[in-house]
């Protein structure tokens, strides 16, 4: 009774902030909704009995990301906007866009209820430790090329966002950079008299 | 050594050179050094093909089949080589031309810089390879792998001019085209695999019919068969002993071939050989009627080539694969041998036009002699190598009671020889022009591949009883009513190319032995009749050139057309906002959810 | 509580995110999408972990939320460049491939 209460409110709330991320007309406001549906999410799991999961989100989602976000929004706002937090987050395309989503929602319910899912049995929750120990066993290479992918993102993101100084673009010789550069002057070039 | 040892050194030497020269950028560069890689190579691979029939004709009876597994899937997808006598024999006669081609293309192009002697020496070996792959493939799997090579260097090599913008778009316009027609082949082997589970030349199948005819049309994109020959003409903006390796001899002959190896595959479908014999009979006839207008004297040779490939497909139409098979192998040689003749005295003039030729025999002896040769052969003079394989298709088309294409195949003979003699006599006699004032012999290493070829384009034609031992088919001279007739309305064209060009052109000994006949053919009635049955000749020609111009390149244009104004309307689907992307792949997602869940 | 519940949860949540992918112009609100939608299927992944399929399904969750990981910092590298670019980070400027 307590679980299926308990269930009630977090999928309520879950629900309702997941609606307010996607429209809100303010993009920090739709960060922070996310941040609340991804916390909730996190109660989801330890009513699914995964404490590991919940820390996890906890942690990566709403530590990680949505800080990483924050900071986006931050270094993206247009500097004509001098109205405090109200960064502009408008809709459009919402005609086409909802036939089209009820249309899934209702085959997803249709799928669900079309299949036996409700005498599923539960099984015994893992622990912290079996799942770490499956990690680095049967996963081990899909773990070890995980990091690798992570590599190539970190590598990828700093290539796509470094800034280009504007004085440098054009060249490639290292000379020339060295040259533009303020208080530097190329080496073996003659001195100034 | 074993025929397949030695067949598999005659596959991977020259690769070994195209590699050796594709990666080492400096040896490539300098030129001859990295041509003599080549050359070397090619000798290779030609003494392999003549010890594997040195050896004799016991070893090559079973025929030495090894091959390797090489996708995983399955044991249908095996590379190999297959040596018997029909592809050792086809391996000698690739391998002797390219290395007769390669010799020629030292002294030939001289003058080039040495980087891009270099590029074009690693394409020939590469190209030697990729025939060989072809020639002894152990399955139709590896043998579309060969093919799609040989299309590749082809490609390549029309374009080796490519600063200049016609030779670019000669070899965009044979890749597209021959690309067009491999969509055929691989359909073929699709449905081959389908049926049967595996690529053997040899499989039997109900769909049969519906194979061959989809290799049939792959046949006539390679081979240069009406509608699918409008690159061929094109294709002659390469250097000229390309277009005597890949474009007469060889790379064009590939169809021809694949029809012979997959005999047991056409066998089994009598409809395309039908087909077969009436698209080689009109093309035969068509590219003749050609010929006979054209002024570039690389194009007459090459609608000339159009139209001996369409002799051997009538031939396999017909269902004689040794008549095919034999004319393949003396058109390599007599062909091969007027494109570097013609190639000699395009060197000595500087153009392909023939009226800035004329008067060269007396300048070149030589080159004029072995270019006379291969005209003969090819107009099927006797004892000349064409005499024997043009006669035995003849026999062989009026065996099987296709009266149609036999005479268009009999029409076309007397084209043939009628605009050889135009060629010889507008090249070699007559007044000398301008630029053949100062035309000189070419030197060693361009006359020894053309004394080579000439010997054999005189003797290749007695050696088709032992060929036909080889390739286990029965063949032995004998005079038939047809081949006599054939071999007379040869000679009867070369008579009327004296007629009109010999006494016109102003040459002296020829007017001088007729001269009663000269006089009646001035002032008589004949005159009149010659120049209307010229203009005749000229108008058909011309009318069949426009056809081939506007109607043929028109429906290909109009294919084009349509899909590029399509393109343009449809282009209003790409608004290139990410969003509506996303839309179309939700979109999917519902209708395939829906078919999945609803149904 | 059964399974389909949990299934239902997370189809509820994927479909609000895809309708924010569809109709946010920001490309940072599109990300925020994104995340709802992967979400709903890391719910999904625990929910079958839970009922029945034992640990791996705990184990792709860790994998997918690295994944989204990476996912938003080269997305966000993204926006940075779109709004060096076009001084802004609606999507609809970002149509270079416009046809």
């Amino acid at each position: 009774m307590i679980e299926r209460l308990l269930f009630g409110a977090v999928s309520t709330v879950l629900v309702f902030t997941a609606l307010m991320a996607v429209t809100t007309r303010n993009l920090v406001h739709a960060v922070l909704w996310l941040g609340m549906t991804l916390a909730t999410t996190a109660m989801l799991y330890i009513l699914l009995q995964a404490p590991f999961l919940a820390t996890l989100q906890l942690i990566l989602y709403t530590g990680g990301v949505l800080s990483l976000m924050l900071f986006g929004v931050m270094l993206t706002r247009r500097s004509s906007e001098q109205d405090g937090v109200m960064v502009g987050n408008e809709s459009n395309g919402r005609r086409r866009a909802l036939p089209i989503v009820a249309i899934m929602l209702g085959l997803l319910v249709t799928a669900v209820g079309r299949t036996p899912l409700a005498n599923a049995p539960v099984s015994p929750s893992p622990t912290t430790a079996e799942i770490g120990k499956r990690i680095l066993s049967t996963h081990l290479l899909a773990f070890e090329l995980l990091s690798v992918l992570l590599l190539a993102a970190m590598v990828g993101a700093i290539v796509l966002a470094r800034r280009k100084d504007a004085s440098l673009e054009g060249t490639n010789d290292p000379r020339e950079r060295a040259a533009a550069l303020p208080g530097s002057r190329p080496a073996g070039a003659p001195k100034e008299v | 050594m074993t025929p397949s040892t030695l067949a598999l050194l005659s596959l991977f030497v020259p690769l070994g050179a195209a590699v050796l020269l594709g990666l080492l950028g400096p040896l490539r560069r300098t030129g001859r050094p990295a041509a003599f890689v080549s050359v070397a190579g090619a000798l290779v691979a030609l003494a392999g093909a003549v010890a594997i029939l040195a050896g004799g004709d016991a070893a090559l009876k079973p025929g030495a089949h090894l091959v390797w597994g090489w996708l995983s899937a399955g044991p249908a997808t095996a590379v190999g080589i297959h040596v018997d006598g029909t592809s050792a024999w086809m391996l000698l006669v690739v391998t002797l031309v390219a290395t007769c081609v390669q010799i020629y293309s030292l002294g030939y192009l001289h003058d080039e810089p040495p980087a891009a002697l270099g590029r074009y020496f690693t394409y020939q070996s590469l190209f030697l390879f990729a025939m060989n792959t072809l020639v002894l493939a152990p399955n139709l799997l590896q043998a579309f792998l060969g093919w799609e090579l040989v299309g590749l260097v082809s490609y390549l090599l029309i374009g080796f001019y490519f600063r200049k913008p016609s030779a670019a778009k000669a070899a965009v316009k044979a890749f597209w085209v021959t690309k067009f027609a491999d969509l055929g082949f691989l359909i073929g082997l699709v449905t081959l695999y389908a049926k049967t589970g595996a690529f053997e030349w040899t499989a039997v199948t109900p769909v049969a019919g519906f194979v061959t005819l989809m290799l049939f049309f792959a046949v006539m994109g390679k081979s240069a068969q009406f509608p699918l020959h409008i690159w061929l003409p094109d294709a002659m903006e390469g250097p000229t002993p390309v277009s005597a390796l890949l474009h007469a001899a060889t790379m064009v002959a590939a169809g021809v071939f694949l029809i012979v190896r997959a005999e047991p595959l056409f066998a089994q479908a009598p409809m395309t050989r039908e087909i077969m014999a009436y698209v080689g009979g009109f093309t035969a006839l068509f590219a003749a009627c050609i010929a006979v207008v054209q002024t570039d004297i690389k194009k007459v040779l090459a609608y000339s080539t159009c139209s001996q490939l369409g002799y051997m497909v009538t031939a396999l139409g017909a269902g004689d694969t040794f008549a095919g098979y034999f004319h393949l192998s003396t058109h390599a040689f007599f062909k091969a041998l007027l494109f570097l003749g013609a190639g000699s005295l395009i060197h000595a003039v500087h153009s392909n036009e023939l009226k800035d030729m004329g008067g060269l025999f007396k300048k070149m002896p030589f080159s004029g002699a072995v270019f006379i040769i291969g005209a003969v052969a090819l107009a099927g003079v006797p004892p000349f190598a064409g005499f024997f394989s043009k006669d035995l298709i003849l026999e062989a088309v009026e065996h099987h009671h296709l009266y149609v294409p036999l005479a268009a195949l009999a029409i076309a003979a007397f084209l043939t020889a009628f605009y050889m003699t135009r060629t010889v006599m507008m090249a070699l006699f007559g007044a000398p022009s301008h630029a053949a004032e100062h035309a000189h012999e070419p030197g060693i290493d361009m006359k020894l591949p053309l004394g080579v070829l000439a010997l054999l384009a005189i003797v290749a034609g007695f050696g088709g009883s032992w060929l036909a031992g080889l390739t286990g088919h029965e063949y032995a001279f004998h005079f038939t009513l047809v081949g006599g007739a054939g071999t007379a309305i040869g000679l009867l064209g070369i008579a009327t190319g004296f007629w009109m060009f010999g006494p016109a052109q102003g040459g002296a000994p020829i007017k001088r032995g007729m001269a009663p006949v000269g006089v009646f053919i001035r002032y008589g009635l004949m005159d009149r009749l010659s120049t209307v049955a010229y203009g005749l000749m000229l108008a058909v020609g011309a009318i069949i050139a426009w056809i081939d111009r506007y109607v043929i390149d028109g429906v290909m244009n109009w294919s084009g057309w349509i899909l590029l104004v399509g393109g343009r309307r449809l282009r209003g689907l790409q608004t290139g906002n990410v969003q509506d992307y996303v839309y179309a792949v939700a979109l999917g997602i519902v209708v395939l959810g829906a078919w999945g869940i609803l149904r | 509580m059964t399974l389909d519940a949990y299934v239902l949860i997370a189809g509820f949540m994927f479909c609000i995110g895809l309708y924010g992918v569809l109709t946010r112009r920001n490309a940072i609100g599109i990300l925020v999408s994104v995340e709802l939608m992967v979400n709903a299927a890391n719910i999904n992944l625990a929910a079958f972990a839970h009922f029945g399929r034992g640990i791996d399904g705990q184990v792709l969750v860790l994998f997918t939320t690295a994944l989204t990981v990476a996912e938003v910092v080269v997305g966000l590298a993204l926006v940075l460049l779109l709004f060096r670019r076009r001084k802004d980070i609606l999507v609809d400027l970002a149509n270079g491939l416009k046809g």
